[in-house]
């Protein structure tokens, strides 16, 4: 079985990665790169934790990297700002399943767990879940960060994960917490969702696993 | 104009507070500064120029400032405090104050 993980620099999805290689999954690492609303250092902490996977586990990992700082810009621009987290991760998930086209991936990996962000919800995952059709597979749901951090400790990613890196910067205030799909869906018809998705397609790099 | 520089939580940018309660005009915060740094984003919401270092300007006034150095964010918080300060929305904020009401909302 082959995934497409969508990895950041933090916590949770170098874990949940971990946790699918050791299970015998294939992976091939989606970083979204949210420049300028962050900062360079979160694709050096990515960049960093995939070489630690790698070196870890044995598992060669191809890495995808891709401009996601616009696709921001766009719904910034024309959508319901407390949406703006759906957004951003339907956005997301449309990627990683063209990827998964591309590699001939089976599914999607996230690092999401039930309810520890205003986006994961289970309402929201549920309206972020609807943007694609391929399998979105979270082995971190039910688990608490307590217990995310007792393995990130264990297999040496938590170090690295903390390491200074700007948070997104164009998060909402007060983001939805109880997203409704009919809501989402009228105001991603106020932009051009695939022009967004072949755009940031376009921009993408790819390391293989002998460059990382 | 700005009162507080404190880290942000990562300690990879510092934030700067506005001591008084603003609401930027984005566009016109654009026209001005790009005459004097280079805008990387504008993204109706906040916009992001590039000077000594990056910087994120919210529309309540709030500045992200993408250094680890609070010197450099010292720096470029005045500096930007500078560039801004002839912006319409400050101006009438101070006409308020100096008119000598507290609350620059009872202009409204």
């Amino acid at each position: 079985m082959k995934l497409i993980s969508l990895i950041s620099g933090g916590i949770d999805s170098p874990v949940a990665t971990y946790l699918m290689i050791r299970r015998g999954v294939e992976i091939v690492a989606v970083h979204m790169d949210n420049r300028p609303f962050t900062d360079e250092k979160n694709l050096e902490k990515t960049m960093t934790l995939v070489r630690h996977l790698r070196d870890l586990t044995g598992s060669p990992i191809k890495t995808y990297v891709v401009p996601h700082g616009p696709n921001h810009i766009t719904f910034a621009r024309n959508c319901n700002r407390h949406l703006h987290c759906l957004f951003c991760r339907r956005m997301m998930y449309r990627i990683a399943e063209r990827i998964a086209e591309i590699e001939g991936a089976d599914g999607i990996l996230t690092g999401e767990s039930m309810g520890q962000v205003a986006s994961q919800t289970l309402q929201n995952i549920m309206v972020v879940n609807r943007a694609v059709k391929v399998p979105v597979i979270r082995p971190l749901i039910g688990l608490d960060k307590v217990e995310i951090i007792e393995i990130a400790r264990r297999i040496g990613t938590y170090e690295i994960s903390t390491l200074p890196g700007l948070c997104c910067t164009i998060v909402p205030r007060k983001p939805s917490t109880s997203a409704r799909l009919v809501d989402v869906l009228g105001e991603e018809q106020k932009i051009n969702l695939e022009s967004l998705v072949e755009k940031s397609l376009e921009g993408m790099y790819v390391f293989s696993p002998e460059a990382l | 104009m700005y009162s507080l520089l404190k880290p942000c939580k990562t300690s990879a940018a510092f934030e700067a507070i506005p001591r008084e309660r603003f609401s930027l005009d984005l566009d016109l915060c654009e026209e001005i500064l790009k005459n004097v740094c280079t805008v990387v984003a504008h993204a109706g919401i906040l916009l992001i120029v590039s000077d000594r270092c990056e910087v994120s300007i919210h529309r309540d006034g709030r500045l992200i400032l993408k250094t680890d150095s609070i010197e450099l964010a010292g720096e470029q918080t005045g500096r930007i405090a500078g560039w801004l300060e002839g912006t319409p929305a400050i101006r009438k904020h101070r006409d308020w104050r100096n008119s000598g009401r507290t609350n620059p909302a009872a202009g409204k």
